[in-house]
């Protein structure tokens, strides 16, 4: 579009036509104040703070709400604004409080800022002022809305972006009152991102209540590493502590929002549980040791079991999804320095001659852009929130939405159709799409295809994904221990290649890309973790695992590490019962925030962070740890002095990729009862385990196994009682046949059936 | 004296459709339904009548009308705003009571004029009865098929559903208005857009008061020159005007524009009890104040009453004798709107909340030196900064109590009891 021009206080400026002259101002630095005005939500033009003088209107106008036209002119600083904006700012501050000393938002609040410019010393308010009482709206916002001046960016954050209205204005006048409608008050998983839009001291972090000021801390900026997303946020510190995380702007990541998960994980890091000496088990008792001892003994330890036997393919290393690029590479390297390729992180798989590879081809900007979307076997809502949102603001635009799940889960947009069925039903559903796609297309049907009927759901679906242009296929992480988990997958790729659709894989989540790209899975003559579970190994490093959280099979895998003939190096960051019962030595290691390192995100955004804070106690980085064992073991190539050696080192490695199952076999039709495990989305790793105030939220708590009541009276449960060690829910929102999982971290059981 | 929207007045069962036709009545409705009448004509003839919009604003409705982007696709609507809620006023309530069928008629001609199939009537939540008595009027026009699909084969679609609101004086202020009919919290939006561009669930509406609607069918089935030669130069035709206060008979009366006050206070009987006349507000409590002498030389017309200092409004006339404390009646007004703001926007959330609070501590003799300083200073402050003209309203009157009763106010201050009563 023709740009036109426009003259601000005396200067020329080009703009877009009908753009809002807020936006022309801040891109030309010229300062208006402004409250209810957020960028990334609609406009309000309710707290009249940012009125300007616009040559030929009668009144001042709002600048968030005028959209500018050729020749105007425009007085940001004449006497018609300033009285107009002064106006404003001393009828937000007579009802404020005023009791900024004692406020949280103190030297970060917005209308403290502005006060200082448009305010007056005295007030000519003599009258009382308003008291709100407050409600509690749960375990992670403060709210104190005596001090609210009712921009409404919280009503709006949550009727936009979080897509559930919790909060709104209740009563008139000045009884006007924000408050959740709900006495559960606000459950978002995104709920904290209302203290950062909050000019003032109404909504604060709860858990960094009457902690410090702003201005103490230091802020590094840094990537969340709970999701596939590697949301930027900044840690703010103090004494090298994490004291509070707020959102880093990044519009190809996270725009501005962070998920919960991402904002409140911190508080983990100074659980009491934290691990902070190096120990070994010596004659079956534990010993707090230096660093030299406790790697010298580990050293000792493989030396005896493995190295000194020439046995060495008697090593299996494993780590959790959340490691690093840099901890992934080295632990790789150090297993195939010594000569073993048992390497693998994909502890929660049932079945692992039983997965395919589907790769992510879209990115997080581009979801917003597709027309239709199919998701398979996904809540994206709480597993990845940051994707979902872009998820919706594409349904919000028109996109329509078909879903493929187990179980009826709360979508914050609208659905074109939800189909609920067990996950050995998925694969036939999907074949009959695939069929019907390629009847479509006039292609002839393979063998597989030839026998299944094409239900009316399937042919919607196809009809659906064949009419769009830009299409996506969303497969999640419920169908990944499905009987046939490898054909659903396998059956996406196909129909999603014939329909010219995108595909975006939330089937393993948080840092399982940089593991793929690292090599961190078994090698052609390695073993993948279910095989070394079964193969009474003599050695095993183990980075960051928790076993009864991380492994499908957690018993087998318990007792596997339990034999007392073989020598187990576990690095942890907090500690842990079962741990201890089965290592010989534990190594304490820096988590989220205290290492530096690289998340790899959906986009293939490799986005590398330095440390924020020091480790606590005697805790290292693990890949310093690694590095040292290293060279204690005389492996070459590990000379490094700082972490970005070894991000250069995996960008230029090969990818190094194991194998995939890529047969479609449409045969499996059990009628067993089909379990799905999923950790709750704030117990998917130890950080989140320790992270008090969100295992208080209701998203902490959720910790139910869903099923039917036919499939209950199956299973011999009932409501009261427990499945697996969680407490059953009788729902027909579950598909027949069909048990869903939330385990959060009151139940300690893998999701082995 | 009542010849438009009053002109059944006198007839039993005024209300009905049968007495609506006997005079007249779906006359010109039917000559649309036959394709006898183009929109153009129709704008023509009511730009020609000099109506204005009778709500308040004075908006000539031709020129409104004419606005609409009638040949754009998708829906249009048409509301009629009967959400009557300004102190004072009382007129529409009578239209819907004795003569609703004119409201029908008037708004099926505006839909069909800016091509809007459907329309709304937003009645004021108080009024039950008038509710009632339009929802009587709707079911006899679709019984008798002028509403609906496809009326009498004519290709003509009007669908018309009457909407009770749920109390609040804002929802008066046409976007609020359409707020609340969309199931919304009642707050005005900001403009622009404008509701002819971005109005009801988004579409193109247009939004008329219901003294204009019930105008129009008159107008254009006598013509807009005879409607115009009712009134006076640049205020055609009749208004109703709501007298009420310290008269004999309170009553609404319709009346040619131009007609003298003192002729209009005739009508309601003269003042009541032999008082004197004190003060006039002409067009309901949100329009300035005016003293007698000045009053009793104004005539009822935009330019008359805008002359003697004021407004026309709504045709509210709120008549005051000698025994009016005017620092409680402006006590009174003030409360009104710290009540009725919808609190959205900055200004009038605050603004009316203080304004009140003072002029109450005022009146309860707390008054000190300065508050008729600050009085002035806070409405001058909300004026002409808020999202819509609530607030404007509520300054109005303030600046107009002091500049013309200022005396009361400092006696009232000085003594912490009222200069009237003592």
């Amino acid at each position: 579009m023709a740009k036109i021009e426009i003259e601000i206080d005396g200067k020329m400026v080009r703009a877009k036509p009908g753009e809002m002259l807020i936006s022309v101002t801040d891109r030309e630095g010229i300062s208006v104040p402004r409250f209810c005005y957020h960028k990334k939500l609609s406009v309000a033009a309710s707290c009249r703070m940012c009125l300007v003088d616009v040559e030929g209107a009668p009144k001042p106008q709002p600048a968030c709400s005028t959209p500018i036209s050729e020749g105007m002119k425009i007085h940001t600083q004449n006497e018609k604004s300033k009285s107009s904006q002064k106006a404003v700012m001393e009828f937000l501050l007579i009802n404020h409080p005023l009791d900024c000393p004692i406020c949280d938002q103190g030297g970060e609040c917005e209308l403290q800022d502005v006060a200082v410019e448009y305010g007056s010393d005295v007030s000519c308010f003599s009258e009382g002022k308003r008291i709100v009482a407050d409600n509690d709206i749960g375990p992670l916002i403060q709210t104190d809305m005596t001090r609210c001046i009712h921009c409404t960016r919280c009503v709006r954050f949550g009727a936009e972006i979080a897509g559930i209205m919790e909060m709104g204005g209740t009563g008139r006048g000045d009884h006007l009152k924000i408050e959740p409608f709900l006495t559960e008050g606000v459950t978002s998983e995104l709920s904290g991102n209302m203290i950062d839009v909050c000019p003032v001291g109404a909504l604060t972090s709860k858990p960094f209540r009457y902690e410090l000021r702003s201005w103490q801390m230091n802020s590094t900026s840094t990537i969340a590493r709970h999701d596939l997303v590697g949301s930027n946020i900044n840690a703010q510190t103090y004494k090298g502590n994490v004291k509070r995380v707020v959102s880093g702007d990044n519009d190809a990541v996270n725009e501005t929002w962070i998920s919960d998960r991402d904002r409140f994980s911190y508080e983990g890091l100074s659980h009491e549980n934290r691990l902070l000496e190096p120990q070994i088990k010596i004659e079956g008792q534990w010993k707090e040791v230096g660093w030299h001892v406790a790697l010298d003994y580990a050293v000792k330890g493989l030396t005896s079991n493995i190295l000194n036997n020439h046995q060495s393919d008697q090593l299996g290393v494993m780590a959790s999804k959340t490691s690093t690029v840099e901890e992934f590479y080295l632990l790789q390297k150090i297993a195939r320095e010594i000569g073993s390729e048992n390497i693998d992180y994909r502890l929660n798989i049932k079945n692992l001659d039983n997965t395919a590879k589907l790769e992510s081809n879209i990115k997080l900007g581009g979801l917003e852009g597709v027309d239709h979307a199919l998701i398979v076997g996904s809540n994206p809502r709480l597993e990845q929130p940051m994707i979902n949102h872009r998820l919706r603001k594409a349904s919000l635009n028109g996109t329509s939405v078909d879903v493929i799940n187990s179980m009826k889960f709360d979508f914050n947009y609208q659905l074109n159709s939800e189909n609920i069925i067990a996950p050995n039903q998925i694969a036939s559903t999907l074949a009959g799409v695939l069929s019907s796609v390629l009847a479509s297309v006039s292609i002839e049907l393979p063998d597989y295809l030839q026998s299944i009927k094409v239900s009316k759901e399937s042919a919607s679906i196809a009809e659906k994904l064949n009419n769009s242009d830009n299409s996506v296929i969303v497969l999640g992480e419920h169908v990944v221990n499905a009987e046939n988990s490898a054909t659903i997958v396998n059956l996406i790729a196909q129909i999603a290649k014939h329909t010219n659709s995108t595909t975006l894989n939330l089937s393993t989540t948080a840092n399982s890309l940089a593991a793929e790209l690292t090599g961190f899975v078994p090698g052609s003559k390695g073993m993948n973790v279910n095989a070394m579970l079964e193969s009474d190994l003599k050695a095993y490093i183990l980075l960051d695992i928790y076993p009864e959280y991380d492994f499908h099979h957690a018993d087998k895998a318990i007792d596997a590490l339990n034999d007392k003939d073989n020598f187990v190096i576990s690095l942890n960051g907090f500690k842990n019962d079962i741990v201890s019962e089965y290592s010989d030595v534990i190594l304490p290691i820096a988590a989220f925030y205290e290492t530096s390192g690289t998340h790899i995100n959906i986009n293939g955004d490799m986005q590398s962070f330095a440390a924020s804070v020091v480790a606590p106690g005697e805790s290292k980085p693990a890949w310093k740890v690694f590095k040292v064992l290293a060279d204690l073991l005389k492996l070459p190539g590990f000379n490094y002095v700082d972490s970005t050696q070894i991000t250069e080192e995996v960008s230029h490695q090969a990818h190094n990729n194991h194998l995939h199952n890529e047969n479609i076999d449409l045969s499996i039709t059990s009628d067993n009862i089909n379990i799905i495990w999923q950790q709750s989305p704030y117990s998917i790793d130890a950080l989140l385990r320790h992270s008090g105030s969100l295992q208080q939220t209701k998203i902490g708590k959720l910790n139910f196994a869903y099923m039917n009541a036919s499939v209950a009276k199956d299973l011999g449960v009932s409501a009261d009682s427990k499945y697996l060690g969680v407490p059953v829910v009788i729902t027909d929102a579950v598909a027949d046949r069909c048990v869903f999982v939330n385990a959060n971290k009151a139940t300690q059981t893998g999701g082995e059936s | 004296m009542n010849e438009v929207c009053f002109k059944n007045l006198d007839k039993k069962d005024s209300w009905s459709l049968a007495v609506y036709e006997a005079s007249g009545g779906y006359s010109v409705w039917r000559k649309i339904l036959r394709g006898e009448l183009t929109p153009e004509q129709i704008i023509d003839e009511l730009k020609a009548s000099g109506l204005r919009g009778r709500g308040g604003a004075g908006f000539p409705t031709g020129l409104k009308w004419s606005f609409m982007p009638r040949n754009s696709a998708g829906q249009k609507y048409v509301v009629c705003n009967s959400d009557e809620g300004e102190p004072g006023t009382c007129k529409d309530r009578d239209i819907l009571r004795y003569n609703p069928h004119a409201v029908i008629e008037g708004m099926a001609i505006g839909g069909f004029v800016m091509n809007a199939t459907t329309g709304y009537n937003y009645i004021r939540g108080e009024f039950i009865e008038p509710f009632n008595r339009f929802e009587g009027a709707l079911k006899e026009a679709y019984a008798a098929g002028l509403l609906g699909e496809n009326i009498s084969d004519s290709g003509v679609d009007f669908n018309l559903y009457a909407h009770l609101g749920a109390g609040a004086y804002v929802c008066g202020e046409e976007t609020a208005l359409l707020e609340s009919i969309e199931g919304k919290k009642g707050q005005p939006r900001f403009k622009p857009p404008f509701p002819a561009n971005v109005g009801l669930y988004g579409k193109p509406t247009t939004i008329n008061n219901t003294e204009s609607f019930a105008s129009v069918a008159d107008i254009l089935s006598k013509g807009g020159k005879w409607f115009a030669d009712l009134g006076v130069e640049n205020s055609g035709g009749c208004k109703l005007f709501s007298v009420s206060g310290h008269v004999k008979n309170p009553a609404n009366f319709e009346v040619s524009m131009g007609t003298p006050f003192k002729d209009l206070l005739e009508m309601a009987g003269g003042m009541r009890d032999g008082a004197k006349l004190k003060a006039v507000i002409p067009g309901g409590s949100s329009t300035p104040v005016l003293t007698a002498d000045v009053a009793m030389a104004m005539t009822m017309d935009y330019d008359g009453i805008e002359k003697a200092g004021s407004m026309l409004g709504a045709g509210s006339v709120i008549v005051m004798d000698e025994s009016t404390c005017m620092v409680e009646t402006l006590t009174r007004l003030a409360h009104f709107y710290y009540d009725e703001s919808c609190g959205q926007c900055t200004p009038c959330r605050e603004g009316t909340g203080w304004l009140y609070r003072a002029l109450k501590r005022i009146t309860d003799g707390n008054g000190k030196d300065g508050d008729i300083e600050l009085l002035l200073n806070v409405q001058d402050k909300i004026m002409g900064n808020t999202i819509c003209a609530l607030g404007d309203a509520a300054a109005m009157p303030v600046e107009s109590f002091l500049r013309n009763f200022r005396e009361e106010f400092e006696y009232y201050i000085e003594h912490g009891k009222s200069m009237v009563k003592g």
